[in-house]
């Protein structure tokens, strides 16, 4: 994969690639993807392709509110809060 | 704690061992007693827990840096029904990060070491579970299956590695690695301990929407023809070579009908795999980064540069590589000739397997192609540990049940075997694995000993 | 106004998308409440905080909701519906994917007769209707961004045109019928200001039969009259790039009311690849046909429907019947009173006038809806009842009204504790009469020579004199006879 590949897709993942690590990545996967070519050898003609490996009916929950709170838990675990909003620096 | 002996021998016991092999990231038996029920089938058991599902009491690391420090404010479903039924949770296991890898190796805390010789892996992702139970800290603990996660590791350890039918168990509280493929899965001491947790666990959750009912057996568990994947010279090391073929052996002394059999698509499993769990894996660990819980970088100026840095930062290599394979096999262009190809070639092989067991009541097949290899990469190198998934994750793209069995002892390590049976049908694998309990049970490694849990 | 220009040259396309907030008690994936205005952070749990090892669950009634908005559209429904992930990191998003539909939503191709402003109605193109969830709130203050997840995973219904409508009006009059539809069904309460009715724009021109243009994206148009002023102002920009040779960019734009312009967004998604595969969370919905029946059965009578039906029906005028139907609760507040004497014929005409006059006069003044008053159908019927069988005056009506509002007390209990109903007979009125005309001879000599409307002087007198309880009927007739008999002649 030529490397300005991947820094695309490292934006598309939110992930800040330095220079050394991207040539490191870049090689590994370029072995992974050059391996998946082998996938271009199978003739699929026909075949639908399995999102899910069961066939079940409709699954639907009752629209009711459940009673447990757990948001003390859930705010303590944010890195800064204030007057229970979660904190960030401002998005530009 | 209802273990028979002294509970200070007991955690003397745990202490020296631990020190040797790391199975552990969290270890306290009494912190969540209060959860699990003073009676029930498995009332005071022990257990340890893969440090990706989510236990009230105890983290939930996912054995990453970015999720340092994060404390669980829920407990899962399958964690929930054990405690309902008296098992204690008394830690958290070390496993490879996000439970991608196949030596633990890929921990962001600690090295987890093999029972039977410390210089060697305890196997992946479940590794922690797989040397915990090994070494007789824990009677049963809890992995996930993606690709074999919890066969592979109990295949290294020397004990049963269960991964059920897709659905069967809900995956509520266990940490998304790749959605269609995760289960939960069982390491034990036993095959009845297995089947015991197993049905503990089973059952639909409407939290878990993939969820089923266990419909029973079709005919009872029963096990007569058993189809024995042929192995081409070279594919398995000496020692599993040997001991596969001994299992075989075994079975047609035991009066089973074996049928040899080739599976073609296991040439495209890995390939398949790979694509379409990094894929989902891609979207399932975007939710870290480092805004409302877990490791926030100190660099960056807005939130989408912190975004960025606490996952380069928090995010181990295996985990960026995986994350950015299935970034791209998603992308718009390329979606068609990997994703969607994936996809299709997945029903083939479940088409596959499927015609199969139009023939036989099981499949028998190696877990993976050698005992476990040395830390370091030395024998293995990444690349040629996913390779090696190839016995494993048939079973994770067709939703099968399959069950890791030891088999033997070659040169000082453990060997295992694996059987394959159709959707629902966990009864067959608990049969064969008695029937072969019989003859060749979990074996002790070195210094281990097994405590009489009451 | 049209640009005389524009009209001749360039053919105009605007599409909508339009997302409105579904009611429901609980979220679309999980058990939180879901409701504006609480406390931030409160309404949330692990699941729509996007926390490991989650999932969701798929809540029916949102389902339900959907189908019945997919149905009233006249929506063609896949037999399978399919959720997938739409795959971009936010903030405000808990697992930085949306699960929304794509590929198989519950409705496609469907469409909505907009009733125009000259009457006519013309078909407007659905492409389809499809369920997602909702992201969470940021507010930004100072240095810092503060985030509150209660709103993330609140249902969400998005309703897509195809790019069928010409003109900013037209836009904002598919809104606002589009919006009373929607809160007839009573699946969204539609308040823009809340933003449980959110609408984007698309907006592109091109030269006749050349099919559609470059568009661009119009954003934060919080009110239907902030769409039709962003269209009208976006047109004329693409007109303007257009006729001086430029290329329109396509982008995302922002409409500023207090600069009445719209500008660039800063590319803070530049073309963004969303990567959408079918969600391996939630297996695909396929509707039954028991489920759909009774959908369909119980989707209620759309407002230009029921509009057209009270005219035939009733025998009221457009402009009655539009204003009765504006909103479902007058709308069946209005039949419930006529229904109450189905044999008079007059009284749908009689109800309509009061609700759109005295009524609606009073509920302007309150801020309330007719649901929330004191007033019911019953004692609406009652207040008219007593006026037609002369029990009181109509001006007398009108008061009691207005104490039925303020008391909340049946008005047969006002009419009989304030002795209302006990107005002068007619021999008493006739010496009230008398006493006034006599006092005011050149008045009655003038109305005797042809100056009729001075009868009105009189008219007021009298009112005055009996406290407004007399009938007015009754005082006419007898100042007419004791006018006409001319001066008391001694």
């Amino acid at each position: 994969m030529k490397l300005d590949e991947l820094y695309i897709t490292a934006r598309l993942a939110k992930l800040d690639l330095g220079e050394k690590e991207a040539e490191k990545l870049s090689v590994e996967v370029s072995r992974m993807l050059e391996y998946f070519a082998v996938m271009e050898k199978v003739d699929v003609a026909g075949l639908d392709a399995t999102v899910q490996t069961l066939d079940r009916g409709n699954i639907t929950r009752s629209d009711v509110v459940s009673s447990l709170d757990v948001t003390g838990r859930i705010l303590a675990n944010a890195p800064e809060t204030e007057d229970r909003f979660i904190i960030i620096p401002k998005v530009l | 704690m209802k273990i028979k002996e002294n509970l200070d021998s007991y955690l003397k016991y745990v202490s020296n061992w631990e020190e040797k092999i790391g199975s552990f990231l969290e270890f306290d038996i009494s912190r969540t007693k209060g959860m699990s029920t003073v009676e029930g089938q498995l009332a005071g058991i022990p257990f340890g827990v893969k440090d990706n599902f989510a236990v009230e009491g105890f983290n939930i690391t996912c054995g990453s840096k970015i999720l340092e420090g994060v404390s669980a404010p829920y407990t899962a479903t399958s964690v929930a029904k054990l405690q309902a039924a008296g098992a204690v949770v008394v830690g958290k296991t070390n496993l490879d990060a996000f439970g991608m890898g196949s030596s633990t190796d890929n921990s962001a805390f600690k090295i987890t070491n093999n029972p039977w010789d410390t210089n060697r892996v305890a196997g992946g992702s479940s590794g922690g579970s797989a040397a915990a139970v090994a070494a007789g800290i824990v009677p049963f603990a809890l992995g996930s299956d993606t690709g074999g996660s919890v066969r592979q590791p109990a295949s290294f350890c020397g004990v049963y590695g269960l991964k059920p039918t897709y659905g069967v168990v809900s995956r509520y509280g266990l940490t998304a690695y790749a959605s269609s493929l995760d289960v939960v899965g069982v390491v034990a001491r036993t095959v009845e301990m297995t089947k015991t947790v197993f049905d503990t666990m089973k059952g639909q959750d409407i939290k878990d929407n993939t969820s089923v009912s266990h419909p029973g057996s079709r005919n009872n568990g029963d096990v007569k023809k058993i189809a024995v994947l042929k192995i081409e010279d070279g594919s398995l090391s000496d020692d599993v070579a040997k001991s596969y073929l001994e299992s075989r052996k075994l079975l047609e002394k035991l009066g089973y009908d074996i049928v040899e059999i080739e599976l073609p698509s296991l040439e495209y499993v890995v390939p398949v795999y790979y694509t379409i769990a990094t894929a989902e894996a891609s979207a399932n660990l975007a939710r870290y980064n480092g805004l409302r819980y877990g490791y926030r970088s100190k660099n960056g100026n807005d939130p989408g540069e912190i975004m960025q840095t606490s996952r380069d930062e928090g995010f181990g290599d295996e985990v960026k590589l995986r994350i950015l394979l299935g970034t791209y096999v998603l992308r718009s262009g390329f979606q068609d000739q990997f994703y969607h190809k994936a996809q299709k070639i997945r029903t083939a092989i479940r088409n596959e397997f499927d015609k199969i067991f139009e023939l036989a009541d099981l499949i028998m097949m190696p877990v993976f192609p050698t005992a476990a290899f040395k830390h370091g990469s030395k024998d293995l190198d990444p690349f040629q540990q996913k390779v090696a998934d190839r016995y494993t994750c048939a079973a994770n793209l067709t939703g099968l049940p399959a069950l890791a069995i030891p088999s033997s002892i070659e040169n000082g390590l453990p060997v295992g075997v694996q059987f394959t049976a159709p959707a629902f049908e966990e009864d067959r694998l608990f049969n064969i694995a008695k029937v072969l309990e019989k003859d060749f049970p979990s074996p002790l490694a070195p210094g281990t000993k097994n405590w009489s849990i009451i | 106004m049209k640009n005389s220009k524009t009209k001749a040259k360039y053919q105009t396309f605007i599409g909508l998308e339009v997302h409105i907030h579904l009611i429901t008690e609980s979220k679309v994936f999980c058990g939180c409440r879901n409701v504006f205005g609480s406390e931030p952070n409160t309404n949330v749990c692990p699941v729509c905080m996007g926390y490991p090892g989650v999932l969701p669950s798929l809540n029916e009634e949102a389902v339900k909701k959907a189908y019945q908005v997919a149905m009233a559209l006249n929506c063609h429904l896949n037999e399978k519906a399919v959720f997938e992930r739409k795959n971009y990191f936010y903030p405000d998003m808990p697992k930085n994917y949306q699960i929304s539909q794509f590929e198989f939503p519950f409705g496609v191709d469907g469409y909505f007769d907009l009733e125009l402003a000259d009457g006519s109605t013309r078909k407007i193109r659905i492409h389809d209707v499809h369920l997602e969830e909702d992201a969470g709130k940021m507010i930004h203050e100072g240095s810092q961004s503060k985030l509150d997840y209660n709103r993330a995973g609140t249902p969400l219904l998005e309703i897509v045109t195809e790019p069928d409508l010409v003109t900013g009006e037209e836009a904002e009059a598919f809104v606002q019928q589009f919006r009373q539809m929607v809160r007839y069904l009573g699946v969204t309460d539609g308040n823009m200001e809340e933003g449980s009715l959110r609408c984007d724009a698309n907006v592109s021109i091109n030269e006749f039969g050349k099919g559609l243009g470059t568009k661009t994206e119009c954003k934060n148009l919080n009110s239907s009259r902030f769409i039709k002023k962003a269209l009208e102002y976006e047109i004329k920009r693409h007109t303007k790039v257009i006729n001086s040779g430029d290329k329109i960019i396509q982008e995302t734009r922002l409409w500023d009311e207090s600069s009445s312009k719209t500008s660039s967004m800063r590319t803070k998604e530049s073309s963004n690849d969303y990567r959408y595969f079918p969600e391996p969370d939630l297996p695909p919905y396929w509707p039954e046909t028991k489920f759909l029946a009774d959908i369909k059965e119980s989707l209620v009578e759309l407002p230009g429907i029921r509009k057209n039906r009270f005219i035939d029906e009733y025998g009221i005028n457009q402009q009655q019947a539009l204003f009765l139907t504006s909103e479902k609760s007058m709308a069946d507040f209005f039949e419930t009173v006529v229904e109450g004497d189905i044999e008079d014929k007059s009284l749908p005409g009689t109800v309509a006038s009061w609700l759109s006059g005295n009524v609606q006069k009073i509920l302007n003044n309150s801020g309330q809806g007719i649901e929330e008053s004191s007033l019911s159908p019953r004692r609406l019927l009652s207040i008219l009842n007593m006026i037609k069988k002369d029990k009181i005056s109509t001006g007398i009506g009108k008061k009691v009204l207005g104490l039925v509002f303020e008391a909340d007390k049946d008005p047969e209990d006002i009419v009989k504790n304030m002795g209302l109903d006990e107005g002068p007979d007619e021999s008493e009125i006739f010496r009230i009469v008398s006493d006034i005309v006599d006092a005011n001879p050149k008045v009655a000599e003038a109305i005797r020579d042809g100056a009729d409307k001075q009868i009105g002087f009189f008219m007021g007198q009298v009112m005055k004199a009996t406290s407004g309880k007399a009938n007015p009927g009754k005082i006419q007739k007898l100042l007419r006879e004791k006018i006409l008999t001319g001066p008391e002649k001694n």
